[in-house]
């Protein structure tokens, strides 16, 4: 019995230790950056691929030299693990930057756990470079805060502009939206901006439905949609629920002209192995895609699907070029004090052909809030392509895969 | 009019299963008096084995066959081997506060465990009942949702069954009814308490194998169920197996047919308003009897 006590202790002790939540040995003249994501919860498989994106862009960055003005010095990640919890990732965040020193933090998918992250990296005065899309993230007045990626209501506004193109283009237009979105900070900003941008353009919502993230069944929410009848369903999820919500509209045989996501869940590479045929002929909007016609996104695709055994998404290519960002700044200020970094982010100007922009766009710089300009979304829809389901670019024209048109509207099965 | 009775029984349907989430924890509760935190994360367990039985292409349902036996052999080793020995340190306290410790503990323990094993993806089995539906006069039903729903009615007796009416199950009501008591006529309450262990384990075993044709495998999936089954065990009353039963379809038609009058959200504040309510008019939950069967 005491031996079966031990071996247990042992595995309590063994599992304190794995890799995500260890904290790797300092090397005396590395640049250390922080990085906090839902490494474990709910939320574990997107913050598992984030990590595997970091690894590669660290890869390629101490290849490349390191940080030249610090004399090729290597640049080393310390992660956090939020767990999803803005309550955890406040404290990782709080502990990476007090106990490990790191010069400059990254973080943390959730809009809803980069919010309150960002107030503790202002407080410490340490550059936070946030991956979270609701808009007001850069929006508060932060001098530490930067960000790089979309906000919500970009995102939204490209996502109606989308389904009214297709509309359009087809003479087949949305007239209903039914809304469905989890109830933390990101859904409740798509909320938002889907009341002004459905407005616009003349969309009528009759459906408006909030959830709880990480739900046991949303039967109930989507009998609501069957009831409603919109044209066209707006979905704003993380992967687990994600999931759920699109199996569920298959099996209570809702019917819409279209049903289309935000990114996030639907963009996550859990989703389509989740649903299978289900997401066939649905949509997304997002702001990038494996297929996009730029050079060198063949070669680092392949990299990572070697790496990771799935395809690079939107997630993870947004934190490659963040590393990418964070060497640059580091290098520019030519120091790892965290102060003289946040003045070199604010006056960095990048120029593609260079790996912190090449995959995405031509040129990357901060605005007054450390908001980059980021180009529009395109949108996706998930069509079979020799014999597996595949996300296509399919909006607009100039993005379009080659050899593929928009389905509009989704056959009914 | 049809969305309705839509919602009925889909409140019916999976309030089952919510209450059969909560049926381990209610029995174990009810014998040895033991809070078991772990619940959360040995159903996930239990989830990832019903999980790799599908993937040899049978029947998913065939996986209760194997989680039962493993489930309770694993029940009872752990109730052996961990539990006992932390009863033993407060000796004559009915409700030992430190088991609560060590299960949460295992909780932990269990889910990174589980992390380091299977790995943070997302596992959907690919059986013949995903996604499957039939219609009865109109309504859709889930076809896992009704095996589910046939799983929780047919364990429900046969564990009652097995309690009013074999000897071992006596003793293990002798045991839950009063410890000292039952020792005096000679029964090993330890061995009991395995088996009691052992019975709500293989409990969970069976619901593993019948929530994983229609939900999805994941280290922290143990967390979306675990908190309504602690929910359902005090509304229903701790320890009362038909209170776990009506509890779940209580919280599965709030949820359902709430959700038809007010945002999904709202029925969160419903489900806990009822909880509160139910606590002050009845504190030991509805079926919560001082003697239970």
């Amino acid at each position: 019995m005491r031996r079966v006590f031990m071996a247990m202790i042992i595995l309590c002790l063994a599992a304190l230790t794995l890799p995500g939540f260890a904290v790797q040995p300092a090397q005396a003249e590395s640049v250390r950056i922080g990085a906090v994501f839902p490494l474990s919860g709910p939320l574990a498989p997107i913050g598992g691929h984030i990590k595997q994106g970091i690894t590669i862009a660290v890869e390629d960055i101490n290849k490349a030299g390191g940080i030249k003005s610090l004399g090729g010095a290597k640049m080393e990640v310390v992660y956090g693990d939020s767990t999803g919890d803005a309550k955890v990732g406040v404290t990782e965040i709080e502990r990476l930057i007090t106990k490990d020193k790191v010069c400059a933090v990254t973080g943390a998918y959730q809009s809803g756990v980069t919010l309150p992250m960002a107030t503790v990296a202002e407080r410490y005065q340490v550059p936070f470079y946030a991956t979270g899309s609701e808009d007001s993230i850069t929006q508060r007045g932060y001098k530490y805060t930067f960000r790089s990626n979309e906000k919500t209501s970009w995102r939204v506004r490209d996502q109606v502009g989308f389904i009214v193109a297709m509309g359009k283009k087809y003479g087949d237009p949305v007239k209903t939206a039914g809304l469905v979105w989890e109830n933390t900070a990101w859904g409740q900003g798509a909320h938002r901006d889907w009341q002004k941008y459905l407005k616009e353009a003349g969309i009528e919502i009759v459906v408006d439905e909030p959830y709880p993230h990480a739900t046991t069944d949303l039967t109930p929410v989507i009998l609501k949609l069957k009831k409603g009848k919109p044209d066209c369903i707006f979905c704003c999820s993380y992967i687990s629920d994600a999931i759920l919500l699109i199996n569920t509209i298959a099996e209570m045989e809702v019917k819409a002209k279209a049903v289309i996501g935000l990114s996030g869940g639907y963009a996550d590479p859990n989703f389509i192995p989740g649903v299978g045929k289900n997401c066939l002929n649905m949509f997304d909007a997002v702001r990038w895609e494996p297929d996009f016609p730029r050079p060198g996104i063949k070669e680092i695709n392949e990299r990572y699907k070697a790496l990771s055994g799935v395809i690079l998404d939107t997630e993870v290519m947004k934190q490659y070029t963040y590393m990418w960002v964070l060497a640059e700044a580091v290098n520019k200020a030519g120091s790892t004090d965290p102060k003289k970094i946040r003045d070199a982010l604010a006056g960095l100007h990048l120029k593609a052909p260079h790996p912190a922009v090449q995959f995405v766009e031509d040129e990357l710089y901060f605005d007054q809030t450390g908001q980059v300009f980021a180009g529009s979304m395109v949108g996706v829809q998930f069509r079979e392509v020799n014999g597996k389901i595949e996300r296509v670019t399919v909006w607009p024209e100039n993005m379009c895969r080659k050899g593929f048109e928009p389905i509009w509207p989704m056959p009914s099965k | 009019m049809e969305i309705y009775a839509q919602a009925i029984v889909n409140g019916i349907l999976i309030g089952s299963i919510y209450g059969f989430t909560a049926f381990g924890l209610t029995l174990i509760f009810g014998i040895m008096r033991v809070v078991n935190f772990a619940h959360a994360s040995l159903l996930m367990m239990s989830m990832f084995l019903a999980y790799g039985v599908t993937r040899t292409g049978v029947n998913p349902y065939l996986a209760i066959l194997v989680e039962i036996p493993v489930l309770f052999i694993a029940g009872y080793i752990l109730q052996r081997s961990l539990i006992e020995h932390v009863i033993k340190r407060e000796p004559g306290v009915r409700e030992p506060m430190s088991v609560l410790l060590l299960t949460a503990g295992l909780l932990v323990l269990i889910e990174n465990l589980a992390l380091v094993l299977f790995g943070p993806d997302y596992k959907m089995a690919r059986t013949a009942y995903f996604g499957a539906t039939f219609k009865l006069s109109g309504v859709i039903i889930k076809t896992a949702w009704f095996y589910g729903l046939i799983a929780t009615l047919g364990c429900y007796f046969l564990v009652n069954a097995f309690l009013k009416w074999t000897r071992m199950g006596q003793a293990i009501r002798a045991t839950g009814q009063d410890r000292d008591a039952a020792q005096l006529m000679g029964i090993d309450h330890y061995h009991i308490f395995g088996v009691a262990f052992g019975i709500g384990m293989a409990l969970l075993g069976v619901c593993g194998a019948i929530l994983v044709p229609f939900y999805y495998v994941h280290p922290a999936v143990g967390w979306v169920f675990g908190i309504n089954s602690f929910i359902i065990v005090i509304l229903g009353g701790l320890g009362s197996i038909p209170g776990a039963f009506w509890g779940g379809i209580i919280i599965g038609l709030i949820e359902s047919v709430g959700a038809q009058f007010m945002n999904a959200t709202w029925t969160i504040v419903v489900v806990y308003g009822v909880f509160l309510s139910i606590l002050f008019i009845r504190p030991a939950g509805l079926f919560g009897l001082r003697q239970e069967w």
